[in-house]
């Protein structure tokens, strides 16, 4: 059976479709991107695939979803909240336990953010607070990745590192990716989307760069 | 062609219209004969300040900030454990506006009904309405807080620690600061309830001024000004709970403790609240019942209705009147207009409207233009104006400046006021029940308000009577409120008054 | 944070509660010179305990009825009070009694003052001539500053206060109605007589201002009102040992602070016509 399966979605707000009769499934192990142009509905897509399976996915976000004034600690560790007793969670928030910085430390030093785990996320870069978020998602370990342009906020070479990282602790994740090349790189099936539908569905190993572009027309 | 006006600037016509046509059946005679050498007597003792000659000086300043810190201390955690279900379970709702609706003056006169006057009447005077003003602002403030960050939980992380991760870290600093507020305003609750007894700088205050002594008098209020400005000062909020552990300790150690029967509690529910034609009646005597609805109707047309009506007035009025003299007030702080001097100027002013007690100003203005409503009306006005001008000069100090901004009154018309409009009205409309309960304690003037009234039934050693108007009182109140946020939500101004 | 403020309260309550439970705790109506009102009490405080060997303790009060309140409450059990707080006060605590007045109690009197401005003169006879003006009385619980008055006042007009004249204020105290009236913020007043000679003799009445348009009859005003139930507490014949220590302060010192020349026995029955005539004006019910 399928992980994901989306038959005929159709999603609108305020009155105008976003996604307009989508169908789409998604098994265990693959990797795949979502592009398209920003507005063409892939946060909305990748919401409608978080909304089926809450329980297996961890989410990063379009915007991070930080909580600005809590350190990158704190942030990182609300990843498995459910995982600990309500009163081990709040003492933990007074005085962060050794254990779960313990725990923390070499997710945070994979993705380069060592030196700023006790700052409040707030006080961070665009690119470190995108990396929290992450590192957040990872922590979480659940059986499928989903990202919003995860890496929209770093460059290139960072962008790498963290999907290099992204990719080796998920079998399963669903990107929504902004960068064609990095999609090709790390995605083993991409899924062209447009005005709310699905324009094409292959794997990335029959695309290349120029079959992607049209995708992109009319976009500066 | 006509620019179209915005609902704002229509609801703003609305008031002046409304307070305009209050005004026709307003009292605003003024009938004084010799006001200046009472007034002269006023101002050669506020200007000869004597601070030796009040004793217990210290004493009165320590009991003020530990009544307030004890109450302001329950009422925060009180409310704070009753914000997260205030939006969620109605009952909770109602009783906040119910307790909230009474003014701390008249639920101290309850308390000391039951206690008599002792230091827990104080506390819970202060502790309980706050209490019902926090929950509600602390689930306005909850229900601002950005939650994007909980779309990202794990599910099964817990309706609790959700709560303590994703959602109070983004508004602790607003709770905070607006506790603080609660705090200035707790400082001024305190300092008044010693108007009926509690130990504090109102106790002395009401002692001097009612002797004519204004050396005294301007001691006091001086003290009690640099106690407010300095508030950010000797209070942070690392060492908030020193103050909370000290407080019962300076509190036990002041004048004024007293001995408590539970007797006197029962006494209160079971015999002073009952009305007097129902008591020692038996339930079913139909003569008793008869005798009851003449003392309601009597009670309801000869004080609760023409008290209504003229809470009204004065309130409609003096609600226009605060708006006016705040807008012309917040300039005075903001440094868009005033340089450091001017600023300081401005503050020292709106401290000093801001913190002497209503009553106060009333008799001040009541000498100037004798007995009428105008005394109350100016008094009223420029107390809440000058809160609302220093909440919104602070607020005009955080905005966004542009360079090529124009100066002066072109800069205050055009870029300032159209700015800060918005929340300028939910201040306002969120004044607007305070005003009304401060028309309370204004019988001086003999403007027969409702707080008239019920002031009068505790002298009476009424208690029936009373809590029957206080009730009454409490309704209007809550009236109030729901208008006011009906319209703060039309108008769609942000409901959450950013208040420190 | 929570837990602390929870103790903090706690703490309070037990403190504010457990204060010298057995000793004897008078109060007296806020009145005179309320200021050092502290002092000058805790100097009778003192006498009372040498009198009557027991600790004595004064608690000060804002109000009447914070007064009565705090003796029907048994938090004092021995109270200075006007003619109508006492009324009031024995009515709502069976057993308490009158024990002494003031010796000027017993011929008590309430002055009408008008502005000086109004053109009204002192008279034997009621001033009519205040119908229409603004008036003010003192405390809405003073037998002097609202109860005499306001009686006069309805029995001369046939009418409510709130009908004879243009505006009525309740300045709160005797010492402002004076203020009030010689500023002319309001036109006519009335008080307390003794207050006002106080004033006079303060130097704090000027007779181009100020004048007194008429005295009222003579009524019973301020005495002492005692618990029935104390000589449970501090035994037989407290009561009459409590009298005896009032009737014998001699000190002028302690007098000046009610103040009265001496003190003479006074009983409930005394104070009969000040029930009568507040149940006349309806501020006290059948």
């Amino acid at each position: 059976m399928a992980l994901f399966d989306l038959r005929d979605e159709t999603v609108r707000y305020d009155g105008k479709a976003v996604l307009k009769g989508v169908s789409l499934k998604i098994e265990r192990g693959e990797k795949v991107a979502l592009v398209g142009r920003s507005g063409a509905g892939k946060s909305t897509l990748l919401t409608l695939l978080h909304s089926q399976h809450p329980e297996k996915a961890a989410l990063v976000p379009h915007d991070g979803g930080l909580v600005k004034t809590l350190s990158v600690f704190h942030n990182i560790y609300m990843g498995r909240l459910e995982a600990n007793p309500t009163w081990y969670n709040l003492v933990n928030l007074a005085w962060p336990m050794r254990r779960e910085i313990e725990a923390i430390q070499p997710i945070v030093a994979d993705l380069g953010l060592a030196d700023k785990l006790m700052q409040p996320a707030g006080e961070l870069s665009g690119g470190q607070q995108q990396r929290t978020a992450v590192a957040r998602a990872l922590y979480h370990d659940g059986e499928v990745l989903l990202g919003d342009e995860p890496v929209s906020a770093v460059d290139e070479h960072q962008a790498r590192a963290v999907l290099d990282t992204i990719a080796a602790a998920h079998d399963t994740m669903v990107l929504a990716m902004h960068d064609v090349d990095l999609a090709l790189a790390y995605c083993g099936r991409i899924v062209g989307i447009q005005d709310g539908r699905i324009v094409f569905d292959e794997p990335a190993a029959d695309l290349t760069r120029q079959d992607l572009a049209p995708l992109y027309i009319g976009e500066a | 062609m006509l620019v179209r006006r915005s609902a704002t600037v229509n609801a703003s016509f609305g008031f002046v219209g409304i307070a305009l046509f209050c005004l026709i059946f307003a009292d605003l005679e003024v009938t004084t004969l010799d006001p200046w050498t009472e007034l002269g007597r006023m101002a050669w003792g506020f200007a000869t300040p004597d601070f030796l000659a009040v004793d217990q000086l210290a004493d009165a300043l320590l009991q003020t900030v530990a009544f307030a810190v004890l109450g302001v201390a329950a009422g925060s955690v009180f409310g704070f454990v009753l914000a997260p279900v205030f939006q969620h379970f109605g009952p909770v709702r109602w009783v906040c506006a119910f307790i909230r609706a009474i003014h701390e003056l008249f639920w101290a006169l309850i308390f000391i009904q039951m206690f008599g006057p002792s230091p827990l009447a104080g506390i819970l005077a202060i502790a309980i309405p706050y209490t019902g003003i926090c929950a509600k602002v602390y689930a306005e403030i909850l229900e601002e807080a950005d939650l994007r960050a909980l779309k990202t939980l794990p599910p099964g992380a817990g309706r609790i620690s959700t709560f303590f991760y994703a959602k109070l870290p983004d508004v602790w600093v607003h709770l905070k600061d607006y506790t603080f507020y609660r705090l200035e305003c707790g400082l001024r609750s305190s300092a008044v309830l010693g108007f009926v007894g509690l130990p504090t700088l109102g106790f002395y205050l009401e002692s001097f001024f009612k002797q004519g002594h204004y050396s005294e008098v301007s001691a006091l209020l001086i003290l009690f000004f640099v106690l407010i400005a300095t508030i950010r000062l000797w209070m942070r909020p690392r060492i908030a709970w020193v103050y909370v552990a000290a407080s019962p300790f300076a509190i036990a150690a002041g004048a004024g403790t007293t001995t408590f029967e539970w007797v006197n509690v029962q006494r209160f529910f079971t015999e002073d609240i009952v009305p007097a034609p129902l008591r020692n009646a038996e339930i079913l005597d139909p003569g008793a019942w008869l005798n009851f609805g003449d003392w309601t109707w009597a009670l309801l047309s000869h004080q609760a209705l023409p008290g209504i009506v003229a809470t009204i007035l004065l309130t409609q009025i003096a609600l226009v009147g605060t708006g006016i003299l705040a807008l012309a007030f917040f300039p005075m702080i903001s440094d868009r207009f005033f340089g450091r001097a001017g600023r300081t100027v401005g503050h020292v002013f709106l401290v000093i409207a801001r913190s002497t007690p209503e009553y106060v100003l009333a008799y001040i203005f009541l000498q100037l233009w004798g007995p009428s409503m105008l005394p109350a009306i100016v008094a009223l006005s420029l107390h809440n104006g000058a809160i609302i001008g220093h909440l919104i000069g602070r607020h005009v100090n955080e905005l966004e400046r542009r360079p090529d901004a124009p100066k002066g009154v072109n800069l205050y018309a055009y870029e300032v006021v159209p700015r800060v409009y918005g929340q300028f009205l939910a201040f306002l409309f969120y004044r607007w029940e305070v005003i009304m309960r401060e028309t309370a304690i204004l019988g001086i003037l003999g403007i027969h308000t409702l707080g008239f009234h019920i002031d009068s039934a505790i002298a009476d050693i009424r208690i029936d009577r009373a809590m029957l108007l206080i009730v009454i009182t409490a309704l209007l109140n809550i009236a109030i409120d729901i208008c006011s946020r009906n319209l703060r939500r039309r108008l769609r101004l942000r409901s959450t008054p950013d208040a420190a | 944070m929570l837990r602390k403020s929870l103790l903090a309260m706690a703490l309070a309550v037990i403190a504010g509660s457990t204060a010298l439970a057995d000793s004897f705790v008078f109060t007296a109506i806020p009145d005179e010179d309320e200021t050092r009102l502290k002092q000058r009490f805790d100097k009778v405080a003192d006498y009372l305990a040498a009198k009557l060997g027991v600790e004595v303790r004064y608690i000060p009060v804002k109000s009447y009825a914070a007064a009565v309140t705090a003796f029907r409450n048994n938090q004092v059990q021995l109270a200075w009070f006007g003619g109508l707080s006492g009324v009031h006060a024995r009515r709502l605590v069976k057993g308490s009694e009158a024990i002494a007045q003031g010796y000027e109690d017993q011929f008590f009197t309430t002055y009408f003052i008008a502005n000086a401005a109004t053109g009204i003169a002192e008279s034997k006879d009621f001033p009519k001539a205040i119908a229409g003006r603004t008036f003010t009385f003192g405390s809405k619980g003073s037998t002097s500053g609202r109860l005499m008055p306001e009686f006069h006042i309805r029995k001369q007009f046939g009418k409510s206060p709130d009908d004879v004249f243009s505006r009525v204020g309740f300045s709160g105290d005797h010492s402002r109605t004076l203020a009030l009236v010689q500023s002319g913020a309001y036109e006519v007043g009335a008080l307390n007589y003794k207050v006002f000679e106080n004033e006079k003799k303060a130097g704090k009445v000027d007779p181009a201002k100020v004048r007194i348009t008429w005295t009222t009859p003579a009524y019973p005003d301020y005495q002492w009102s005692i618990r029935g139930d104390v000589e449970a507490t501090f035994g037989a014949g407290f009561k009459a040992k409590v009298r005896q220590a009032l009737l014998g302060m001699k000190d002028k010192m302690l007098l000046d602070a009610f103040p009265r020349k001496s003190f003479v026995a006074a009983s409930n029955g005394d104070y009969a016509p000040i029930l009568d005539t507040a149940k006349s004006i309806g501020l006290i019910d059948d």
